[in-house]
């Protein structure tokens, strides 16, 4: 572009003073060259001067700016608050309209659980018990702690709402712990203050000196104290007996002894036993510890039993009973000459003697018990859940095809014998007497491959299959050193007649022959030659003289090749077509499988109609022709149909572009 | 760029604060009278366009999310507004409109009449630039972001609009010639 052809936008800039230096220039130098664009630059500066001259005189007036401003004020009144303002100012952010959005939502939603009841009015009744309780328990104890009550009320109040908040908490609980709220400081007896001190309830008394008492020294209350230790272990063990060797050395290490020892031997040759061990209760820790470095410890429980009470309980029976004793011998002492009385008091003398030897029984029995402490273990070798040995037992599955059901029944009937067992058989017979059977046997394993693949020899192997399936017996896992033997073969046979087996490969052709009856005929023998069977056969004359032989053949697959071959010999084959379905498995015997050919043989009839004559053809050419008239008549319509909708939006369009054209102009 | 106080006056505008509205209508309302009287050619009928923009501005402030942008839009909202009114007198044809007396002077000259029949054949956005230069001689830049127009592109508007005034004021202006 030169500056001559944008001479105009070249000549405004400049009057504008828009153009840089060196534009400035270039147009300076075209203007000195270009005659018409130095006219064009004269008359553009007049036109400039009358512009600036009338736009002058057009300028709005100094008040402009007020008259806006007033007239603003006036339409649009100053009304808005600050707190509108700020709202507006406020929601113009995309978080605050998001927080907007969820406020609404919440508030949705705790309206929903005010009308609904939920959530709300049960912190409501909550919160108003929990006052209530606090109240009540401010003004049991206002009275014995005086200044205190602040504190003393905010602890019930605590305890009372965890007590009502436990799981399974009865009510009446919480007020009985409300109802002694003294009961509280005495557990901070050190913190408390003097004032508190002071006033102390009675049952807060016994609860500090119970407090005391369980404080003392432990070796002080066992001294005393009658308790039975024992405790349970279970360890898994590389070797039993090793075990066992030790723990006897721990238990005279600590001075005890072995009480009992069992063992007993797992079918996978593995030991487990029991131990029972006495040893003297204050080396049970260290005997336990010990027990840990023999194996793996897989469980340990750790019992004590207080029999204090019953021990002293009886003490002071047997004493009792000895002071009867005493009494009664003395009484038997004191002659008396009713043998009467003597009776009486020899056997009630029997009688507590009876209950004296009890009961030393029972002290010596829990003296003993206590003395020592029954430790229990229980051994176990490692790998005890291995398994013995496995069994492998196999599943045989055989469908077999056969002409003659019956006598392969029979003929699998006739394998039994003490090695094979027949389990189960069954013949059954349709309503059009065609049989099926099923045959299950239990086979030895060595005889096993032997019968199978004589049951195979007796039909044609539809499928077959074997599951194996490899049984632990005696434990469960994996073994390296379990013997592997082979179970019982379970064969289940099924045996269906041929016709019901689906052709390996299926084949439709037709034969255009002049002589359908005679081909039919030799096409019947030609499949008898190859080892086929005629399944159907069906023979037809239409009147205009065609026939029609439909054939149905099935033949095994090694001859389908040769039989196709010889199809050419009776006329010309015509629409072969090959449909095959390849089975997967592979097991298939594909030389003997059938394949089914449908062939239909045909002659093609008079070209010539019977019907002739100057007028059957006359009607048949006018028939026609009406046909025909109909028939564009048809499309005709199709094609208005299929065109219309697109005329009439074309002529839409081109009205509407006229129209528009017409407006502009 | 426009100047940090500057937008700061605008950002508070959109943000609803009146003052600074009002600021801005001192400042701008004279370039939208220029652009208002550009199409509309008449003065009284430009202040009301250009009050009527300044309300309506005012009312839909918040559709403005760049106070960048601010300034252009009030110029297209007055755009609309003028266009709205001239679309709406129509039917009188520019030439036959009868003489308002307050935009008559004195000296009404035949070349005056010739000016304002050529400028009245230019289309609108071409007036409004032409207006906006005359009126407040704005420079380019400065135009071209009031009216929306892309860089450069003023130059060739003005350019078109100068020369076909040229052409029609062609003997008018032979006779103005010393």
């Amino acid at each position: 572009m030169t500056i001559h052809d944008e001479i105009d936008n070249y000549l405004a800039a400049d009057l504008h003073s828009d153009l840089s230096d060196e534009e400035q220039n270039a147009l300076h130098v075209h203007l000195v060259e270009c005659a018409s664009c130095r006219r064009a630059h004269q008359e553009s500066k007049i036109m400039n001067k009358v512009l600036e001259e009338k736009f002058a005189n057009e300028k709005p007036d100094i008040a402009f700016e007020q008259r806006m401003l007033a007239g603003f004020r006036n339409r649009v009144p100053n009304r808005s608050g600050a707190i509108k303002t700020f709202v507006v100012a406020l929601m113009r952010f995309r978080a605050s309209q998001v927080a907007a959005v969820a406020a609404v939502l919440l508030a949705l939603v705790q309206v929903g659980r005010m009308i609904t009841h939920e959530g709300a009015v049960r912190n409501e009744f909550v919160s108003a018990e929990l006052q209530e309780r606090s109240d009540e328990a401010k003004d049991k104890i206002a009275p014995a702690s005086g200044g205190k009550v602040g504190a003393f009320s905010k602890s019930a109040a605590v305890s009372s709402y965890a007590s009502r908040n436990a799981p399974g908490n009865n009510p009446a609980l919480a007020d009985a712990t409300l109802a002694q709220p003294e009961v509280q400081p005495e557990f901070h007896e050190e913190s408390a203050p003097p004032s508190l001190m002071s006033v102390p309830a009675p049952r807060a008394k016994s609860a500090s000196i119970d407090e005391k008492e369980s404080e003392a020294p432990a070796t002080a209350v066992t001294a005393n104290r009658k308790l039975i230790r024992n405790a349970q272990v279970e360890l898994e063990i590389i070797t039993f007996d090793d075990a066992v060797q030790k723990i006897t050395a721990f238990a005279n290490e600590d001075r005890g002894y072995i009480a009992t020892t069992s063992s007993e031997k797992q079918a996978n040759g593995k030991l487990k036993g029991q131990i029972v061990v006495k040893v003297l209760p204050e080396n049970l820790d260290r005997f336990l510890q010990k027990l840990r470095g023999l194996g793996e410890l897989k469980n340990q429980t750790l019992g004590t039993e207080d029999i204090t009470k019953t021990y002293l309980d009886t003490d002071a029976r047997l004493k009792n009973a000895r002071v009867m004793e005493q009494r009664l011998i003395d009484m038997l002492k004191k002659k008396s000459d009713d043998i009467n009385d003597l009776l009486q008091v020899e056997k009630e003398l029997g009688r507590v003697r009876e209950q004296i030897e009890q009961m030393q029984g029972d002290l010596k029995f829990w003296d003993s018990q206590v003395q020592f402490a029954t430790v229990t273990i229980s051994l176990a070798e490692k790998d005890m859940e291995e398994p013995a040995k496995f069994l492998l037992k196999e599943h045989a599955q055989l469908a077999l095809y056969t002409p003659e059901v019956e006598k392969v029944y029979n003929d699998l009937k006739a394998l039994a014998s003490p090695k094979v067992q027949i389990a189960n058989a069954q013949l059954d017979r349709d309503n059009t007497g065609r049989a099926s059977a099923r045959v299950s046997m239990l086979i030895a394993p060595e005889e096993s491959d032997g019968v199978i693949s004589k049951a195979k020899a007796m039909g044609r192997v539809e499928n077959f299959q074997v599951q194996t399936e490899r049984v632990a017996q005696g434990g469960e896992g994996m073994s390296e050193n379990a013997k592997t033997k082979r179970d019982k073969v379970e064969l289940n046979i099924s045996i269906s007649r041929d016709e019901q087996e689906q052709a390996f490969q299926q084949t439709t052709l037709r034969i255009r022959t002049s002589a359908v009856d005679e081909k039919a005929k030799k096409l019947r023998d030609l499949a008898g030659k190859q080892g086929g069977r005629v399944r159907a056969s069906s023979f037809s004359r239409d009147p205009d003289g065609r026939e029609y032989a439909n054939v149905t053949l099935r033949v095994p697959m090694k001859n389908y090749n040769a039989l196709i071959q010889s199809l050419d010999s009776l006329g010309k084959v015509e629409n072969v077509s090959v449909q095959r379905q390849d089975r997967s498995g592979g097991q298939i015997d594909e030389a003997n499988a059938p394949a089914d050919l449908s062939i239909q043989v045909y002659s093609q009839g008079n070209i010539v109609s019977s019907d002739t004559g100057l007028i059957a053809t006359l009607r048949r050419t006018i028939s026609q022709s009406a046909g025909a008239i109909m028939w564009s008549l048809r499309m005709i319509g199709v094609a208005i149909a299929f065109l219309a909708p697109w005329v009439i939006a074309l002529v839409g369009i081109i009205w509407l572009a006229r129209r528009i054209r017409s407006r502009r102009s | 760029m426009m100047e940090a106080s500057e937008r700061e006056v605008y950002r508070a505008a959109i943000h609803g604060d009146r003052e600074a509205f009002e600021m801005i209508i001192r400042t701008q309302s004279r370039a939208l009278f220029a652009i208002v009287y550009g199409i509309l050619q008449n003065r009284e009928e430009a202040e009301d366009a250009v009050q009527d923009a300044l309300v309506k501005a005012w009312k839909s402030r918040w559709r403005v999310r760049d106070p960048e942008k601010f300034p252009a839009w009030l110029c297209m909202i007055a755009r609309h507004r003028a266009r709205d009114l001239f679309r709406k007198r129509r039917t009188v044809p520019l030439s036959e409109m009868p003489e308002i007396p307050g935009s008559e002077t004195t000296q009404t000259t035949t070349i005056d009449r010739h000016l304002d029949s050529a400028l009245a054949s230019l289309p609108d956005l071409h007036r409004a630039a032409i207006s906006l230069r005359y009126f407040e001689e704005m420079d380019y830049a400065t135009i071209e972001n009031r009216l929306g127009l892309t860089n450069g592109s003023l130059r060739g508007i003005l350019g078109r609009a100068l020369a076909t005034m040229r052409k029609q004021l062609k003997p008018a202006l032979a006779s103005e010639q010393p």
